[in-house]
C-alpha cells in the first residue's frame, strides 16, 4: 500500500486469487466511492448492467444528493443469485472502489476485513470544508491516514495514480474507468464483456480513449501484483504555515468613514464593529484573515488591509 | 487575474486627499464605483498626467473632483461632448467621462448615442443608482417599474431604459455592465473597457442608499449591497434559466464588442490625405 502518488504500489502478500470467489448464494458485494462529477455513477451502472446480462440479480442504490461538484458520492452494487437488500452493511463489501482518496478513507469500514479488495485513486480532491483555518498559507485538514492504518483494514489493496493514467491518454475524465479496467481483474467475467459495457455507457467520441484507459487500469493491477507489497509510504514534509494568525493590520481613517455599516455586515469572519463613536474598528484581530472586502467595499476608502512584515517574510521563505 | 494586485494598490495615492471624505451619503455605491476605477487605472499603469476625467452633473458627476488627474466638471448632459473635443485635440491622453444615469441617458442622451456612433477612444461610465439623487431623488430614466420617487410616490409606472442595449445598438465598441457587489470583477470589467480602443460604455449598478433605498425600504446599505446578488446575474446564465430572477432583473459582464474602426485614427487620416493634397496643389 502506498499513500503517495506512484504507479507502483500494491500490498499484496503473496499470489492473489483472481476473484475472490463469491460463496454459492451470497451476493457479491461491490461499494464505488467519489466526489460529485468523477463518474461513480457511471462504473456502478457499467457493473451493473454487465452482471445483469451475465444473468445474475443485481441491486443498485447510489446517493446522489450531495453529487454538486465537489460533493461525496456513494453507490452500492450487489449481484449473485439471489439479492435481497439493496445496500452493503458495515464491514460486508468484498470490493471497495474510490475514485478519491479521502473518500476511499472514509469508507474503509465498509469493506470486508481481512479478504477485502481496495481499489483507490490516489487523487485528491479538497473539499472547501478542509479549509478550517482560512488564513492565507495554512495547511488543510485533509485524511492523514498512514498506509499502514490502511493495512489493518484491507486484505488486497492498491493504491492507483488513475488520474495521471488518464491524463497521459489525453482525458483526465477516463480516470473512473481506469479503475473500472483495475475492478476488471478481481471479478470473473470475460474482457470483451466488459467492454462492450464500457461501450454502453462512455460517450461515442470518446470511446478510444476510454478502451485505452480501461486496458492500462487491467495491466497495471496485473504488473502491480509481481510487485512486492509498499510497507511505508515515505512521509511527505509537513507544509509550514505561512501565515499565523493575527498577522494582518487593519489601518482605518477614521475621520473618512460614515458609519454606514457595510464592511461590518459584509465580513465574512464578522470580525469589525463600529466603536461608540460608530466608527469602525477591527474587534477580533485574530480570526481575520485579510481577505481584503472591507477594503474593497468601503466607499469612503477608510479601510486599508495590511499584511505585517513578519507574516510577508514567512510566505516567501 | 485583477487581484493580484491588491497588495500594491492605495486607493488614497490616487486621491486628492484635501477634499476628503467626500460629500457621498454613508453607504453609496459611487464610492466603491470609484475605488475600481481607480485600481483598473492602476493596473493599466496610467500617467495621472496623462489621464482626463470628465464628468457631468449629479452625484456621480461630483466624482471627479477627488480623483487627482486633470479632471473637468462641465455642464449637465454634456460631458461626452467635452469629451470628445478633448479626445480629438490630444490622443495622447486617456479620456474618461463619469456620468449618472440621468446625466447620461436624459439630458445627455443624443450625446451618447453619438458618441456611440463616432466610436472615438473614450471610457464612459454611467453610474446607474435609477433615481436623481442629488436633487432630492426624482424619477430618472433608469428607474424600474413600480419603484417610488419623489415624482412617482404611487410607483414608476414608466418602463425603464436599457442603457447598454442601446449604447449597443448606436455601435459603441465596448459595452458591459457590472454591479457594485463584486469589486475586482468590476475592476477587470473597467480595465477591459479601458484598454478597448474604441468607445466603450459601461454600466455600473450602484446603490442611492440614503435616498432611493429608504424611500423603497430597501433596508441598510449591506443589505442593498446583498440584495445585487439575487438580482443580477452573469451573461453566462442569461439563457440558462428561462424566468427572470426579478422582474428589473439586468445582466452583467461583457454585452457587446466591435472592432469598428476608432473615429480619432480615422479623422486624423483624412486631415493629413487633405492637408497633403492641398499642399501638392499649392506645388502646382
Amino acid at each position: 500500500m502506498n499513500g503517495r502518488r506512484a504507479t507502483h504500489s500494491t500490498a499484496a502478500p503473496g499470489p492473489v486469487p483472481a476473484a475472490p470467489a463469491a460463496k454459492a448464494r451470497e451476493p457479491m458485494n461491490v461499494l464505488i466511492v467519489g466526489v460529485g462529477g468523477q463518474g461513480v455513477i457511471m462504473v456502478s451502472k457499467a457493473l451493473a448492467w454487465l452482471a445483469q446480462s451475465k444473468g445474475f440479480e443485481v441491486k443498485q442504490s447510489e446517493v446522489h444528493g450531495m453529487a454538486k461538484r465537489g460533493g461525496t458520492v456513494f453507490s452500492h452494487v450487489r449481484f449473485g443469485p439471489q439479492v435481497w437488500s439493496p445496500t452493503i452493511a458495515m464491514g460486508e463489501a468484498d470490493i471497495l472502489i474510490a475514485l478519491e482518496w479521502a473518500e476511499g478513507m472514509r469508507w474503509l469500514p465498509y469493506l470486508r476485513p481481512e479478504s477485502g479488495v481496495f481499489l483507490c485513486d490516489t487523487k485528491r480532491i479538497v473539499p472547501p470544508f478542509a479549509c478550517l483555518n482560512r488564513h492565507p498559507g495554512a495547511p488543510m485538514r485533509y485524511s492523514r491516514e498512514t498506509p499502514a492504518e490502511i493495512r489493518e483494514h484491507v486484505g488486497e489493496g492498491y493504491a492507483i495514480a488513475a488520474t495521471e493514467i488518464a491524463e497521459a491518454l489525453g482525458n483526465e475524465r477516463a480516470a473512473n474507468v481506469v479503475l473500472l479496467g483495475a475492478l476488471s481483474t478481481a471479478l470473473d467475467f470475460p474482457i470483451a464483456d466488459w467492454e462492450a459495457a464500457v461501450a454502453q455507457f462512455v460517450p461515442k467520441k470518446t470511446l478510444t480513449v476510454n478502451l485505452e484507459a480501461f486496458r492500462s487500469g487491467r495491466d497495471w493491477i496485473e504488473q502491480a501484483r509481481l510487485m512486492t507489497p509498499v510497507a511505508e509510504a515515505p512521509v511527505e514534509a509537513q507544509q509550514p504555515l505561512t501565515n499565523a494568525p493575527g498577522k494582518v493590520r487593519l489601518e482605518i481613517t477614521e475621520e473618512w468613514c460614515k458609519s454606514c455599516d457595510i464592511c461590518v455586515k459584509l465580513c465574512p469572519e464578522r470580525c469589525l464593529r463600529l466603536n461608540a463613536d460608530r466608527i469602525v474598528e477591527l474587534a477580533d484581530a485574530e480570526t481575520c484573515t485579510g481577505c481584503r472586502l472591507c477594503e474593497w467595499l468601503c466607499p469612503d476608502f477608510a479601510i486599508r488591509v495590511h499584511f505585517d512584515e513578519v507574516a510577508l517574510e514567512g510566505s516567501r521563505s | 487575474m485583477i487581484v493580484d494586485s491588491a497588495p500594491a494598490f492605495d486607493v488614497r495615492e490616487y486621491l486628492r486627499k484635501e477634499m476628503m471624505p467626500h460629500f457621498l451619503c454613508p453607504g453609496c455605491g459611487h464610492g466603491i464605483a470609484l475605488r475600481a476605477l481607480l485600481w483598473a487605472l492602476h493596473e493599466l499603469k496610467v500617467d495621472k498626467d496623462k489621464l482626463a476625467v470628465v464628468s457631468g452633473i449629479g452625484c456621480a458627476g461630483r466624482l471627479s473632483a477627488y480623483i487627482d488627474a486633470s479632471t473637468f466638471h462641465v455642464t449637465h448632459g454634456r460631458p461626452l461632448a467635452y469629451a470628445t473635443g478633448l479626445a480629438l485635440a490630444r490622443p495622447d491622453l486617456r479620456v474618461v467621462v463619469i456620468s449618472g444615469d440621468g446625466d447620461c441617458l436624459a439630458i445627455g442622451g443624443n450625446h451618447l448615442i453619438h458618441a456611440c456612433r463616432r466610436n472615438l477612444k473614450i471610457t464612459c461610465l454611467m453610474l446607474n443608482n435609477e433615481v436623481y439623487g442629488m436633487t432630492g431623488g426624482q424619477v430618472s430614466p433608469t428607474t424600474s417599474e413600480m419603484r417610488v420617487t419623489t415624482t412617482t410616490p404611487l410607483g414608476n409606472s414608466e418602463p425603464h431604459f436599457d442603457a447598454c442595449a442601446l449604447a449597443a445598438a448606436a455601435g459603441a465598441g465596448f459595452v458591459g455592465r457590472e454591479g457594485t457587489r463584486h469589486v475586482p470583477k468590476l475592476a477587470e470589467l473597467m480595465l477591459a473597457g479601458l484598454e478597448h480602443p474604441g468607445f466603450s460604455f459601461i454600466e455600473v449598478l450602484s446603490d442611492c442608499t440614503e435616498i432611493f433605498g429608504r424611500k423603497n425600504e430597501m433596508g441598510s446599505s449591506s443589505e442593498m449591497i446583498l440584495r445585487q446578488k439575487s438580482e443580477l446575474r452573469p451573461e453566462a446564465y442569461r439563457d440558462t434559466v428561462d424566468t427572470p430572477f426579478r422582474a428589473n432583473e439586468l445582466p452583467t459582464g461583457v454585452l457587446a464588442k466591435n472592432a469598428r474602426p476608432e473615429y480619432g485614427a480615422a479623422y486624423r487620416k483624412a486631415a493629413a490625405a487633405i492637408k497633403a493634397a492641398a499642399a501638392k496643389k499649392g506645388r502646382k
